[in-house]
């Protein structure tokens, strides 16, 4: 594919980006001065958070599908250094949307249409993108249901006559139609059982190096992230607390939110038990003053009652965590986040 | 058929060395009537010749993919289905066949905690109705006596003070709080035996471990026997005490958690193992086997099975690997003491 093909210059740049939605009299900040950038083609990034963390609401405003609750939406988003807030609705439904970035929402195999082949479902947005003649979109499609593994003999199925995993590759292939550079995924996995997980993951794994498609994809399962992903966001409470290349994350996290995540998997070997979460996700019409994590984190300390800011640490990304600046840490600073094991 | 034969002694599966079994199949199958035209009826074959058996206060981790059969065997377990052939036991009674009028004492010893707390809850109803529900169906009258019972239920599910959370709806909570809801309503009978049938995959990952260790602790606290369905092989390590591996109908394996881990012998279970994402920066980014065409009925060998199809046609029978009697596998080749 001939675009992107500037270098040095990101093929995303998401500078604080706010969505807030009117609950009743309360404002809730979904997503609340978020900021990263996907440096180069078929790279991915991971969003890892619980439910409530803002991660699905982050997805909706990159891709400027917002729920009429909306009540801010500022930030700067920019796609090869074009900033897509400048572009009106109709011009980002017609220029960015499905063509540039594609989604596969939560669910969406549970939404196939069940009276029309699926042939057919994933043809739409090329008829609607009136380049392709009938002929010539029946042709792609048959060509895209080859990629996502599935053969050109499924055109003329019905969603009934498919499995989960096959539903969502044709989720996917539908994402795929007009050739987008960015593919944001929700969940794709979450319903599916662990064997067609593997099957769907490899997929995009394929994807990624071939076209080299990039990937937003947006989990609460930070094994599964690492999996695909070469950089790693943790979203709480509406933020990034802590972002890095997966390898770092994975070893030495730098914020207790993801060391306690990543406590929180059970491990196939060794026999370290799996440590809950303590506590529960904030109330987003109450969040917690200063740190947002911090009535439920085991090393909470004195600054922790000011709002941390997005501090750089070493092997790349930052963290939300005064643990990591050294003026406020004293000599806290740089020990290693390690979280007691559970009582069996 | 009688109701108080004893189970067959030799049940094939059974831990060794231990008291009677609380629960125990003995070579099961399930068949359901499908339709395969307007009037034509075929059967399907859910569960093949399944042989397990079940410790007072053991939990044994049930693990294989959708349409393995594990959630029916949990079902035919609590004689919620009635097998096609083969005998279900519990605390030593033959339940096989009998008739559900006669089976109410099995509904108060043993329980199931479904997979959905976002559907298997009444949304109409309080928390203290739902809990309460049972022991009204069981004609318990007395409100104090209810009430007493449904409030040490939510304090064994950490709903606490259970006072404040009774008069809650369970759309008001999160799903690790509904799911400790359908817990509770299981335990408010004092049952011997629960069926957990993936009670945390629709539960953020985080919040798992808390839900699996609630169980874990009404194993150990409490003596309740637990039958853990799943698909994620890596909990059942942690959470449970055997693993039984589930392939099309069929056991092809069972053991210890940690040697079927750590020393998996069937092909299958080695792939089901592959397939788990490990927040590894080694185990990053490889592309994962897996396999799971659909197979002929009585063909127990995986798409990937290296020892090839050529005994596929014999009986699939669980045999002992030859260092460790009580891990079992149904393979020839690596069970070569077996035949």
């Amino acid at each position: 594919m001939a675009r992107g093909g500037q270098t040095r210059m990101p093929l995303l740049e998401v500078r604080d980006l706010h969505l807030d939605y009117q609950a009743g009299d309360r404002v809730v900040h979904a997503v609340d001065g978020v900021s990263f950038t996907i440096a180069r083609r078929g790279e991915a990034l991971g969003i890892v958070g619980e439910s409530g963390s803002g991660k699905s609401s982050l997805a909706n405003a990159l891709i400027r599908l917002l729920p009429k609750n909306a009540i801010r939406y500022d930030g700067a988003i920019l796609l090869d250094g074009r900033d897509l807030m400048a572009l009106s609705d109709e011009a980002f439904r017609r220029e960015i949307r499905w063509r540039r970035m594609a989604m596969v929402f939560q669910g969406a195999m549970n939404v196939l249409n069940p009276v029309l082949k699926i042939g057919d479902q994933i043809a739409e947005p090329m008829l609607l993108d009136e380049r392709l003649n009938k002929r010539q979109a029946r042709a792609k499609v048959e060509s895209l249901l080859e990629r996502v593994g599935l053969g050109r003999e499924f055109y003329g199925r019905y969603p009934h006559e498919l499995s989960g995993g096959q539903k969502q590759r044709v989720v996917i292939a539908t994402a795929l139609a007009l050739d987008p550079d960015l593919l944001i995924l929700d969940e794709p996995t979450s319903a599916l059982d662990v064997s067609v997980q593997a099957q769907i993951m490899n997929l995009l794994k394929d994807l990624k190096a071939d076209p080299g498609i990039s990937m937003i994809f947006i989990t609460h399962d930070i094994g599964l992230a690492s999996d695909l992903c070469d950089e790693i966001a943790v979203a709480y409470a509406g933020e990034f607390v802590e972002t890095g290349p997966a390898d770092r994350i994975l070893v030495a996290p730098r914020h207790p939110y993801t060391a306690l995540l990543l406590a929180s998997l059970p491990r196939l070997h060794g026999d370290r038990p799996p440590s809950p979460m303590p506590g529960e996700p904030p109330d987003p019409t109450h969040l917690p003053e200063g740190c947002r994590f911090h009535p439920r984190c085991p090393w909470r300390f004195a600054p922790c009652l000011r709002h941390p800011p997005e501090i750089p640490v070493e092997g790349g990304g930052f963290a939300r965590c005064w643990l990591n600046d050294p003026a406020v840490a004293g000599d806290r600073f740089g020990a290693p986040l390690l979280v007691a094991a559970a009582t069996p | 058929m009688s109701s108080r034969t004893l189970p067959a002694p030799s049940a094939p599966v059974s831990p060794d060395g231990r008291e009677r079994p609380l629960v125990a199949l003995d070579d099961v199958s399930v068949a359901f009537q499908t339709r395969t035209g307007l009037f034509r009826m075929g059967e399907v074959r859910a569960v093949n010749g399944v042989s397990l058996a079940i410790a007072r206060a053991e939990t044994l981790g049930l693990v294989g993919e959708s349409g393995s059969g594990k959630t029916t065997v949990g079902r035919v377990s609590l004689r919620l289905i009635e097998p096609a052939s083969g005998r279900v036991f519990f605390d030593g009674i033959d339940i096989t066949k009998t008739p559900e009028h006669d089976l109410g004492w099995l509904r108060k010893r043993a329980q199931i905690v479904f997979q959905d707390p976002f559907s298997s809850l009444n949304p109409y109803m309080r928390v203290i109705d739902l809990v309460e529900e049972p022991l009204v169906i069981d004609g318990v009258h007395g409100k104090a006596e209810r009430w007493d019972r449904a409030r040490r239920a939510l304090e064994d599910v950490d709903l606490v003070p259970a006072g404040r959370w009774a008069t809650r709806y369970p759309t008001a909570m999160s799903g690790g709080q509904r799911q400790r809801v359908g817990i509770a309503r299981a335990l408010v009978r004092d049952p011997d035996y629960i069926v957990a049938d993936e009670p945390v995959s629709m539960i953020d990952a985080s919040s798992r471990i808390e839900i699996l260790q609630l169980l874990r602790g009404l194993q150990t606290g409490r003596g309740v026997a637990f039958l853990y369905i799943t698909h994620d092989i890596a909990s059942a390590r942690h959470f449970a005490d055997r693993i039984a591996v589930m392939y099309q109908g069929s056991l092809v394996e069972v053991g210890a958690s940690g040697q079927v881990i750590d020393q998996p012998l069937h092909p299958y279970t080695r792939s089901l193992i592959a397939a788990v994402p490990e927040p590894d920066p080694a185990n990053r980014f490889r592309r994962r086997a897996v396999g799971g065409v659909a197979q002929a009925a009585g063909e127990i060998v995986h798409p990937d099975c290296p020892h090839g199809p050529d005994r596929a046609n014999e009986p699939a029978l669980l045999l002992p690997f030859t260092s460790d009697p009580a891990h079992l596998v149904a393979c020839h080749v690596e069970a070569p003491h077996g035949r």
